[in-house]
């Protein structure tokens, strides 16, 4: 087992902006994740999706971001969807009351 | 009872080798991977308190004392740092997960101590001289035909 730096790519296409998030989220990555996100939470024109498939660790700190996302997208209507959730994440999600939020497999609605 | 122990300076960026090492001194006693992967987050919730609000009232950083305590069938990890205080006792009172029908509703205060409580089999905390929470959890034991 090794500490893996966190990394964001965005990616852009006709109907969404993806974020792929990697690594450990922990606190020393939240402000690197928090502003990748500030760059795109406010674009209502397109779909945003977090996809998680690469993510090993997450806690309170990110999730507590995830949820300061999902207010703002849902002020404007705009949709949020978060995809590839692995299964130790997933337990996590389940656990904070986050997942019945996160509209997966509904990426472009919001 | 075996003892391990592990100073970090108090800041964000030290936190990874407090998951190194808990995962290092886990392993040797048997968890299962989602119990080390649960412990990791609990400890990790510890840290993150001691990180922002662990600082002493001379105002520099200071610094997280961890120690990985194992026998009878437990470990017990305790987290401590000098800082003035975080008011345990009232976000203890108020962890609970994220309820609310819709986003507008969620507030998301109060996670990481309720992660601490959900993911640990044990929770104490000290605020006598700086804060020292106590995680405890037991190994659970396979059973075999």
């Amino acid at each position: 087992m090794s500490a893996e730096k966190f990394q964001v790519d965005q990616q852009e296409s006709e109907e969404s902006i993806q974020l792929h998030i990697r690594g450990e989220l922990d606190l020393a990555a939240a402000l690197t994740f928090r502003h990748a996100l500030e760059e795109v939470v406010h674009r209502a024109d397109k779909a945003l999706i977090l996809d998680v498939g690469q993510l090993r660790y997450i806690d309170s700190t990110g999730i507590g971001i995830v949820v300061s996302a999902l207010k703002i997208r849902d002020e404007l209507k705009a949709p949020f969807s978060v995809r590839n959730i692995p299964a130790s994440i997933r337990k996590l999600f389940d656990l904070t009351g986050i997942s019945g939020f996160l509209n997966e497999g509904i990426e472009g609605r919001a | 009872m075996n003892v391990v122990r592990l100073k970090i300076p108090a800041t964000a960026e030290y936190l990874d080798i407090v998951r190194l090492s808990l995962y290092g001194v886990a392993t040797k006693l048997g968890f299962s991977y989602e119990d080390i992967e649960d412990m990791k987050v609990a400890v990790s919730e510890a840290c993150n308190n001691a990180v922002l609000h662990g600082e002493p009232e001379s105002g520099h950083a200071g610094q997280i004392e961890i120690s990985y305590e194992s026998g009878d069938g437990k470990l017990v990890v305790k987290v401590k740092d000098d800082g003035t205080g975080f008011n345990y006792q009232e976000h203890s009172e108020n962890a609970a997960p994220l309820a609310g029908a819709s986003p507008s509703e969620l507030q998301p205060g109060g996670l990481g101590i309720y992660l601490m409580q959900a993911l640990m089999d044990e929770v104490v905390v000290n605020t006598d001289a700086g804060t020292e929470v106590t995680l405890v959890k037991y190994v659970q034991t396979q059973i075999t035909d």
